[in-house]
């Protein structure tokens, strides 16, 4: 009895490691295969496959080993970083708060580092929402001799300014930030996302018969709160129509972005937008009463392939250059980075799964050169 | 821009809490059950994020519906059996083997989430089912009788619940066994048999509450449920381990954020308020406790292992 | 007291039989060879110590142990108890000293557990409320099916208890020590139920260590001593001398020999005290007493009267809301236990492993825990050991603490040497007013005994003493007088010499003394 409550006690003991591995590190047991660029497929689930039934002991023995090879590569790591430096592909590393395949927000970078034309060993931990868990992410990539690393997410700031002044010869690039916090060696970037809004509330003001829009926002910050408040200015810019904005409170709270979609459409809106990994389902309650979508931060076309009219993309590739030149010139950080549509870090992808009426297109495309040479303001 | 007194907007905010309140309202519900024989499960939201994942992967693969409930429920069960094991076999401490049950479940349909599916990509969803005659009455019938199958099962289930733990002999047994378990035990009754059936009542009825979230939403999405289950356990204190007790918790919770989200989409209430507005359903849930704190004490064995010697 | 039943002839063959049963735990012989048997109407009593494996015995016979050896028999037929259902299922209840009843759940729903229903998955209340109004009234069980027990007095619980074994229909009933928590004229009445229930052919095994209750109640006695079964016996043939001899091993004075001591000054004076206890609600109401030199007083009363909260009060470690406690002229209201000691206060408390005692220190810490820093044992911050580890020998020889040394942990004795330790160390510090609470309960009677002898000497020094007691042949045996309490107050305060049991037994239970109490008043609480 006591032998089998003891052998019971072990396989639960197990059980739990597991969860706890599985909950702390998510799907970045990826970041085990530091993948080549060239193979970062955004979709990656056929190549995972054959790794999938092992996949709990790759996790739990990647961590150990991470842990234990942690130490010893660090000063071997630290001394080959300037011979590296010029040869062979730039070791990089992302932190970020949600999905890799989020269609949204970490989807957008992980996308471009995928199109950039540099060579880069990429390494990536996603899914932290816990600002410790990324703390710990980021130190860790630090400590294992990462060159560049990306700090994907306004929220671990804080934990940044402690940790970059540690690791010097190390350049961190964080956004959305539109500071540096005064540190050598980071960048910080951020997107103009009230352009894309812009140009998304123009065509959104065009389509509505109701006179009516809703938006489904998470939190008054950062780049939703751009994106937002360009997509009201272009709405009452275009026409006599009311924008209903609502924010939910929560970055991923899939159901209560659903709910304040249906409290819109209540209200008579006929047409929906919005912004962050919680809308999802708003997306949802959108195709499920046939109301038009506007996208932003990657192309959320597939979510719903007949009623997404387009979507606001981040291409964050000319960042990513810059950084990497600026990098091999010896500057480790200290700048600012800013994508918007005149530099081609942002751009409008048309949905062709939806019947855009030509004049709505070309007022859209208009907008979208109007703010790219400086002759529309999208903040009013 | 409406006003909020319309009937139109009303009955919506209404079905719109309605649909919020189910998911709380059966995993509270079988959270009740299971506390009332003396077992706290805080795993509640690990539970349905697996059940909501894999009911969702099965529609995902099958396009079947109903396969997709069959594997909620599958996972319900599955997840009882272990947390029976671990809580009545074993005699582990149960507030941190709820947690370690709820780390597991997210990480877990996290896991496979990424590797099986990756990009979310949107399922069917549940039709909704309008009861004949019923839900032409005008209003009323509008936001109470146009719900999807869920809804109705997780209403009835209130008195069903609040039936079996009254006047059932299976309902006494429970309730003995979550107060005196030495006095259950010397009279027959198998404490750890009785547990174990709560224990899978309870989490049966939270994979349900996980299948109907995803299946309401038509998507999965890392940690869909938002710490909803930890929410459905506090509800069960809230509603002081009785059935009606934890709807009206779970129907406050639901009808507080629906009526919130609707005033913010009419602008009644101000971008400045909005931050607050949102808690506000936290922050009465925790003033009730407060009020209530101590009125009604809890299952005197809840918590407790029970051995003979 | 109710008159014993009558013996029922041997020829009768026994329900139960237990022959050569045997049961080892690590280090233990709990049982060994133990033979014991029932027969029908009769009421056959366990009697032994602590540890002296009663209910080891008990357990074996409710399915819960199984035993190493020996054999089972009922009705002749050789059983397996593997299970309480099993016992349950062969008509054998047991009526535990801590009652097995869900306080939530109404009497009519703790009678139907476990039990099958007439409505399928539905219970059948209703029909199970009948049936125990109809045992209710052919017994004199007075209770309401629809109450929930958490709202009845302990008495009503227990008849709930034997209401459960009467509507299970048990035969063979197992009561393990069930007056510990009854008023005198609750026992008598239990009694009657007891007498009616064997004299309707059932068999029943009375465990208890009250020597009256036994001999009053008793058709025959098996005394266990140490795991096997020092003798059989019959109230006829034996006395409350001989058992108790029985159940230690050699002879025991069972009330101390005392001699007759003029009370001096008063010592302990307490006017108009009021204490509330944790809960906030007056636990103590305006009470007063006196205990001079030279005298015991007892305070006699259900458990939960206030004694306890009395008792804190006096030694400081509670503070009453108003009234006046002078020990020795000095007043001791309010002051913290270290100046009420000072002022010559020691105090036996209730529960000794939680305030009497460290169970983690040695023998001799705990018995310098008071003085330990006093110049005696203490110089310059540092305790003098040669002087600490004298004294403590002294003193474990004096009091005859059985223990291996003085720096054996203190919980790994016996509760009648940890009791002998606490009097040692309180007794050393000589005070001239000792508060002992319940100072032999759980105790074995060779320290009971002993106990009882200092207590006594020490009366006899001039020591005023308080003691609290619940057991009425404590009381009746030292106390010069007895102060009944009921719910906070002093009820009456008599003199031992003219006082009865059944008097104090009626102020226990909150009945105003009356000059002549008649034989056999029925209590209706």
């Amino acid at each position: 009895m006591n032998i089998t409550k003891g052998a019971l006690l072990r396989l639960l003991a197990l059980l739990a490691v597991f969860g706890l591995v599985a909950a702390a590190c998510g799907g970045s047991s990826d970041a085990a295969d530091d993948t080549a660029v060239d193979d970062t497929a955004a979709d990656d689930g056929a190549e995972d496959t054959a790794a999938e039934d092992t996949a709990v002991d790759d996790t739990a023995a990647d961590d150990t080993a991470t842990d234990d090879e942690a130490a010893a590569e660090d000063d071997a790591a630290m001394e080959e970083d300037e011979a590296m430096a010029d040869a062979g592909p730039i070791k990089m590393a992302i932190v970020a708060p949600s999905a890799q395949d989020d269609l949204a927000f970490t989807q957008s970078m992980i996308d471009s580092i995928a199109a950039s034309d540099a060579e880069i060993e990429l390494s990536i931990s996603d899914g932290l929402f816990v600002v410790e868990d990324a703390a710990a992410a980021i130190r860790g990539y630090a400590e294992d001799g990462q060159e560049v690393i990306i700090v994907h997410g306004t929220q671990f700031g804080a934990s940044l300014i402690e940790i970059a002044p540690d690791f010097p010869e190390t350049t961190f690039v964080w956004g959305t930030a539109s500071d540096t916090q005064g540190l050598d060696n980071v960048f910080a970037y951020y997107p103009t996302a009230e352009e894309g809004g812009y140009v998304n509330g123009v065509m959104a003001a065009m389509l509505s018969s109701s006179g009516t829009i809703g938006v489904v926002g998470p939190v008054e910050a950062g780049d939703a709160v751009a994106y937002i408040n360009g997509f009201v200015e272009g709405a009452e810019a275009t026409s006599d129509v009311t924008v209903a904005v609502t924010y939910t409170g929560s970055f991923s709270d899939v159901a209560l972005a659903a709910e304040a979609a249906q409290a819109h459409l209540t209200n008579g809106v006929d047409i929906l937008t919005g912004t962050s990994q919680s809308v999802v389902g708003a997306v949802g309650v959108a195709t499920e009463n046939d109301v038009p979508w506007f996208g932003t931060q990657a192309n959320q076309t597939p979510l719903s392939p007949g009623l997404v009219v387009a979507s606001q993309v981040y291409h964050w590739e000319f960042v990513l250059d810059e950084i990497l030149a600026l990098r091999a010139s010896g500057v480790l950080g200290g700048e600012i980075f800013e994508i918007n549509l005149a530099n081609g870090g942002l751009v409008i992808e048309f949905n062709d799964g939806y019947a855009l009426p030509d004049d709505v297109r070309a007022a859209g495309e208009a907008a979208i050169a109007a703010i790219a040479d400086g002759s529309i303001d999208p903040v009013g | 821009m409406g006003s909020f007194f319309t009937s139109a907007v009303l009955v919506a905010t209404i079905a719109s809490g309605l649909r919020l309140a189910i998911p709380y309202l059966l995993a509270g519900l079988g959270e009740t059950v299971g506390q009332r024989s003396g077992v706290l499960n805080l795993g509640v939201d690990g539970v349905m994020q697996l059940s909501a994942f894999f009911a969702y992967w099965t529609v995902l693969e099958t396009g079947s519906l109903w396969l997709g409930v069959g594997a909620g429920l599958a996972v319900g069960t599955v997840m009882g059996l272990v947390y029976g094991v671990i809580t009545v076999t074993l005699g582990a401490t149960q507030g941190i083997s709820g947690i370690g049950i709820f780390l597991f479940g997210l990480g877990f349909s996290d896991l496979i989430f990424r590797r099986r599916v990756g990009t979310p990509k949107p399922i069917k969803q549940l039709p909704e089912v309008e009861v004949p005659l019923l839900s032409d009455i005008p209003w009323v019938g509008e936001a109470l009788f146009r719900q999807t199958l869920f809804g109705y099962l997780a209403f009835a289930s209130v008195p069903v619940v609040a039936l079996m733990l009254k006047h059932t002999t299976f309902g006494m047994n429970i309730r003995a066994v979550g107060e005196n378990p030495q006095a259950a035990d010397s009279l027959g009754i198998s404490v750890g048999r009785t547990r174990y059936l709560a224990i899978l009542i309870g989490n049966v009825m939270a994979g349900l509450a996980g299948t109907a979230l995803v299946l309401e939403l038509g998507i999965f999405q890392q940690n869909l449920t938002q710490g909803l289950g930890f929410i459905a356990v506090a509800l069960v204190y809230f509603g002081a381990w009785r059935a009606p007790g934890v709807m009206v918790g779970a129907l406050l919770y639901g009808l507080v954020n629906a009526t919130v989200l609707q005033w913010k989409a009419q602008g009644i209430i101000p971008r400045e308020a909005s931050d607050l507005a949102s808690m506000a359903p936290a922050v009465l849930t925790i003033l009730a406790l407060v009020v209530l704190a101590g009125r009604v004490s809890p299952p005197a064995a809840l918590t407790r292992p029970f051995s003979r010697h | 007291m109710s008159t014993p039943g009558t013996s029922q002839p041997a020829s009768i063959p026994p329900m139960l039989e237990m022959r050569g049963v045997t049961k080892r735990f690590p280090g233990v012989l709990a049982n060994d060879r133990v033979d014991f048997d029932v027969r029908p109407g009769e009421v056959h009593t366990l009697l032994g110590e602590n540890g002296a494996g009663k209910s080891t015995l008990m357990k074996i016979l409710f399915g819960l142990y199984q035993p190493d050896e020996g054999d089972l028999r009922l009705n002749g037929v050789p059983i397996r108890i593997e299970s309480p259902t099993d016992a349950i299922g062969h008509q054998i209840g047991m009526i535990h000293q801590h009652f097995m009843l869900v306080p939530t759940l109404t009497v009519a729903e703790n009678v139907a557990l476990g039990l099958k229903s007439g409505r399928g998955p539905l219970t059948d209340l209703q029909a199970v409320s009948a049936r125990i109004e109809e045992i209710s009234s052919s017994y004199g069980l007075a209770v309401d099916p629809s109450v929930a027990i958490w709202k009845l007095s302990v008495g009503e619980r227990q008849r709930v208890e034997i209401i459960k074994a009467l509507y299970r229909d048990a035969q063979l009933l197992v009561l393990d020590e069930p007056t510990a928590v009854l008023t005198p004229q609750e026992v008598d009445d239990l009694f009657v139920i007891l007498r009616q229930m064997s004299s309707a052919g059932r068999g029943l095994i009375f465990i208890s260590h009250k020597l009256h209750e036994v001999m009053a109640l008793s058709d025959r006695i098996t005394v266990l001593r140490n795991g096997r079964v020092a003798g059989h016996t019959t109230p006829q043939e034996t006395s409350r001398q001989e058992l108790a001899q029985m159940m230690v091993g050699r002879a025991v004075k069972l009330a101390p020999d005392k001699p007759s001591v003029e009370p001096g000054a008063d010592r302990l004076s307490i006017s108009g005290l009021t204490v509330f206890n944790d809960s906030g609600s007056a636990a103590v109401t305006n009470l007063d007493l006196t205990v001079r030199s030279g005298e015991i007083v007892g305070i006699a009363g259900v458990s939960g009267n206030g004694q306890r909260e009395l008792a804190e009060s006096i030694i400081g470690m509670r503070h009453p809301s108003s009234g006046s406690i002078i020990v020795d002229g000095v007043e001791v209201a309010g002051s913290e236990p270290a100046e009420s000691r000072g002022a010559g206060l020691a105090y036996v408390p209730e529960e000794r492993m939680k305030d009497g005692a460290v169970g983690e220190f040695t023998v001799g810490e705990n018995l310098v825990l008071v003085e330990h820093g006093s110049d005696r044992f203490s110089g310059r911050g540092l305790l003098r050991f040669g002087a600490i580890r004298e004294h403590c020998r002294k003193l474990v020889d004096d009091y005859r603490v059985k223990t291996p040394s003085i720096e054996t942990p203190t919980q790994s004795l016996s509760g009648g040497n940890i009791q002998k330790i606490i009097l040692a160390r309180e007794l050393a510090t000589k005070p001239t007013v000792l508060i002992a609470a319940q100072p032999t309960r759980g105790v074995d009677i060779g320290a009971a005994e002993y106990i009882h002898e200092q207590l006594v000497e020490q009366r006899s020094a001039g020591m005023a003493t308080l003691l609290i007691s619940e057991d009425l042949d404590e009381v009746f045996g030292l106390a010069d007088r007895i102060a009944v309490m009921f719910e906070g107050s002093i009820m009456a305060i008599l003199d031992t010499e003219a006082a009865t049991r059944e008097q104090v037994g009626l102020l226990m239970a909150g009945v105003e003394s009356d000059p002549a109490p008649a034989a056999g008043v029925a209590l209706d609480r």
